[in-house]
């Protein structure tokens, strides 16, 4: 009965998440916001409704796949986060007007500056 | 009540799709679109898995696995051609 409640409890606060990032991919301005809406539904939404669905069968096959499918989707997708903003900087996506910095912009200018026109001349 | 709230959780699953096809269709930049395919996919593999309860049936879920696995694949290979120009 209590984990039943706590498995309900658990599923609400991920459905929660999965609305806050769908509501931060409708309305925020820019694909760096829009990513850090998004990638609370792999910490937080899928893991809270697996979590949820462990709770409710206990350690039986669904169960441990369920924990499985959890796990993996809680270490991967940081890094898929990451890749995609790292490659969208790169590309060349700006940031929106809003923004007031951009350390990895700077970062990238002193690791290696642009070179001049007249020194590729030269 | 359980079950009713499982069925409240697919429905409002389906209807989250809209905001994910509204950025994949409108999203000015690819990084956009990338996005929203991954919170797509994801979301597709929590209906699974609630989906895989509702059944009663183990082998929703390997689904679920499998399409994790090729959502983190798909995303990696896109944005390392998107910064390198390559894949490999």
């Amino acid at each position: 009965m209590i984990l039943d409640i706590l498995s309900n409890i658990v599923l609400v606060i991920g459905l929660f998440f999965v609305f806050l990032a769908m509501l931060g991919l409708a309305r925020l301005p820019d694909v760096y916001n829009r990513l850090h809406a998004t990638t609370k539904i792999g910490t937080l939404g899928a893991f809270g409704v697996m979590l949820s669905i462990l709770l409710k069968v206990g350690f039986s096959a669904m169960g441990v796949k369920a924990l499985t499918v959890a796990l993996f989707i809680l270490v991967t997708s940081p890094v898929a986060a990451h890749m995609i903003s790292r490659a969208a900087h790169r590309h060349g996506v700006g940031l929106c007007k809003e923004s007031v910095i951009d350390e990895y912009g700077k970062a990238c200018d002193a690791a290696c500056p642009v070179p001049k026109e007249d020194t590729i001349q030269e | 009540m359980s079950s009713m709230l499982l069925e409240y959780s697919l429905i409002f699953m389906v209807i989250s799709f809209i905001p994910c096809l509204y950025r994949v269709i409108k999203g000015p930049t690819i990084p956009d679109r990338v996005v929203a395919l991954d919170a797509m996919t994801t979301i597709i593999v929590v209906m699974l898995g609630i989906y895989s309860y509702d059944q009663e049936s183990v082998f929703f879920m390997d689904v679920a696995l499998v399409l994790a696995i090729i959502s983190f694949v798909g995303t990696v290979t896109i944005s390392k051609y998107l910064d390198e120009g390559v894949v490999f």
